[in-house]
């Protein structure tokens, strides 16, 4: 599999311009507006828009490829399997012993397909856009304490590198007889131990000597931090949370205020 | 081509024209090729980033290459799983928080020998040779993470060797060791050299090498820069420094009083050194 350090990409689109604020609110009401549609055309028509933002998002092909091919994957999985275990309504299509496939499972498949579409596709965007360090910025200026940012970023970021760790003790391994794709699952279990234990002991190490760099390096000396560059709303911002929350409110009173069916 | 020491063995390893690059990344190694024969002590060596790991990681197949050919007892590389390769050629992580993971110094070291499903005894045999080899019997209780970087070391090597291999490959088994630790692993080395197994070394210590191998293959930027005996190896200190290479200084001060005519052979260690010195003064007197 590939494995990309970060799915970031530094690109000057009016998406990765957008403070990270705007663009977790954003993506939230999307995605609980994927949630509240429930006709077939306008999810199609939030999918196409998402589709239409994720291109101007301008990520590499590599990593649009990556992410896409996961999302299609899973949307082609739901859409397969949602009509074999929810044959309710008629007509029947099929009728295969305990098998039963009807017209209306096929499209609340589709449905959910494209709704789940919508909602992995809107978080890969915020990802491809957004920096690991705005990302926890937005969430700070929001109100989560610095430390526990600041314990997010560095998990975030020795994500990749715990990987790496991984492929290392999983070839250490293998260098020693181990064989990951044969054994009952009980063999098998008793093979991740193996990779599991070296890597918990490792990530437990590693977390140690950071705690100890970072205190020797002053870290909690000072109660109040400062900014170098402070997180400042532009009138692009309110003009982007606006429409988007328009786009959320409007849909959301049809339905529950108006009851319109959409 | 170090033709001297492999012609006439057979080669348990024989790399030809391999080359290999990193996903994304540099060419790693480029047309490499080389034979490993059994019984040989063969030292890797060369600047960081050399390719050194990456060409000893197509020993055991964890990698395949690119271009060319990576024949492991007779057996091709890129078509064997590494576990098969792993009962020919026996790997040791340099780090081996990497591999140990049971609770009891024991156990780990028999975790290779009961995977490859031998009977009872043997399994029992190997694990107690292994232990015995590396000398970490008295610590067969112990869970092996609390143990030193040295005894770790040991362990892990015990691990590998108790799958018995023929081939052992080291990469920089003695670095963070100090001197009493790395002598101990070193002679543990030269054992399993008497029992007839091959020994690939990578090492960054040019006085292990001169006291310990046979033969230096030298790696720069992805080839293979001289493949020569020892003695020879570190004669030429200009194709040293070209590898970012430097002779132990007794090798060298022996070079140089060989050059003056005040010895006859090379000397890799003091006591080598002093046992010329000796030889030569009692053969003028
Ligand atoms: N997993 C990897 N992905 C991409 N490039 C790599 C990877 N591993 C090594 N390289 C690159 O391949 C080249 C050879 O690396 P290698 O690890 O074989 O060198 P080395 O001789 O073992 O160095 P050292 O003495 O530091 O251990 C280096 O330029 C390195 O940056
Ligand atoms: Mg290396």
């Amino acid at each position: 599999m590939t494995r990309f350090n970060d799915l970031y990409s530094e690109a000057d689109t009016f998406l990765h311009r957008l403070d990270p604020r705007v663009k977790m609110a954003s993506v939230l009401m999307l995605s609980l507006l994927a949630f509240i549609m429930s006709s077939l055309a306008y999810l199609l028509v939030l999918l196409t828009f998402i589709f239409i933002l994720l291109l101007l998002a301008r990520s590499s092909y590599r990593k649009t490829a990556f992410a896409m091919k996961f999302v299609l994957r899973f949307m082609a999985l739901i859409a397969i399997l949602w009509p074999l275990f929810d044959p309710s309504g008629t007509p029947v299509l099929i009728r295969l012993g305990p098998v039963v496939i009807t017209e209306p499972g096929i499209w609340r498949g589709l449905t959910s397909a494209i709704r789940v579409g919508c909602l992995a596709t809107v978080w890969y965007i915020l990802i491809f856009t957004t920096s690991q360090r705005d990302l926890v910025r937005g969430l700070v200026k929001l109100g989560l304490r610095f430390d526990f940012g600041l314990a997010l970023a560095i998990a975030l970021r020795y994500f990749p590198a715990f990987g790496t760790v991984m492929d290392s003790i999983i070839d250490a391994q293998r260098s020693r007889g181990m064989e990951f794709e044969k054994g009952n699952i009980f063999a098998r279990a008793r093979k991740y131990v193996a990779v599991l234990g070296p890597a918990i002991v490792s990530a437990l190490k590693t977390a140690d000597m950071l705690a100890l760099a970072m205190q020797s390096r002053a870290y909690g000396a000072r109660r109040n931090r400062t900014y170098l560059r402070e997180l400042r709303m532009r009138l692009s911002d309110y003009v982007a949370l606006a429409t988007v929350l328009a786009m959320f409110v409007v849909p959301a009173v049809a339905k529950y205020v108006l009851s319109v069916p959409i | 081509m170090n033709a001297v020491v492999t012609a006439q063995r057979l080669p348990v390893i024989s790399l030809q024209d391999v080359s290999f690059s990193y996903e994304g990344g540099i060419e790693a190694l480029k047309r490499v090729s080389l034979r490993v024969a059994k019984g040989e002590k063969v030292a890797v060596v060369g600047g960081n980033g050399s390719g050194k790991t990456t060409l000893a990681k197509h020993l055991n197949g964890l990698l395949k290459p690119s271009s060319g050919k990576v024949l492991i007892g007779g057996q091709d590389s890129s078509r064997t799983s590494v576990a098969t390769l792993a009962r020919t050629v026996g790997y040791v992580f340099q780090n081996p928080d990497y591999q140990l993971f049971c609770t009891s110094v024991e156990e780990e070291v028999r975790f290779g020998p009961h995977s490859m499903g031998l009977g009872r005894d043997d399994e029992s045999a190997l694990v107690e040779r292994s232990m015995k080899l590396m000398g970490i019997g008295h610590l067969r209780e112990q869970s092996p993470i609390s143990l030193s970087l040295g005894d770790r070391r040991k362990v892990a090597i015990a691990s590998v060797l108790a799958t018995s291999p023929e081939v052992f490959v080291l990469d920089e088994p003695t670095t963070g060791l100090d001197t009493v630790e790395s002598a101990q692993l070193m002679a543990t080395l030269d054992v399993l050299r008497s029992e007839g197994m091959t020994v690939v070394l990578i090492t960054h210590e040019m006085r292990l090498v001169a006291q310990h191998m046979d033969r230096v293959i030298a790696m720069s930027e992805g080839s293979v820069a001289f493949d020569t005996e020892v003695e020879e190896a570190f004669s030429d200190s200009d194709r040293l420094r070209r590898c970012k290479l430097l002779a132990p200084p007794i090798t060298v001060l022996a070079q140089r009083l060989r050059a003056q005519g005040a010895l006859s052979k090379g000397a890799a260690t003091p006591l080598q050194l002093v046992e010329q010195v000796v030889r030569v003064r009692g053969e003028r007197r």
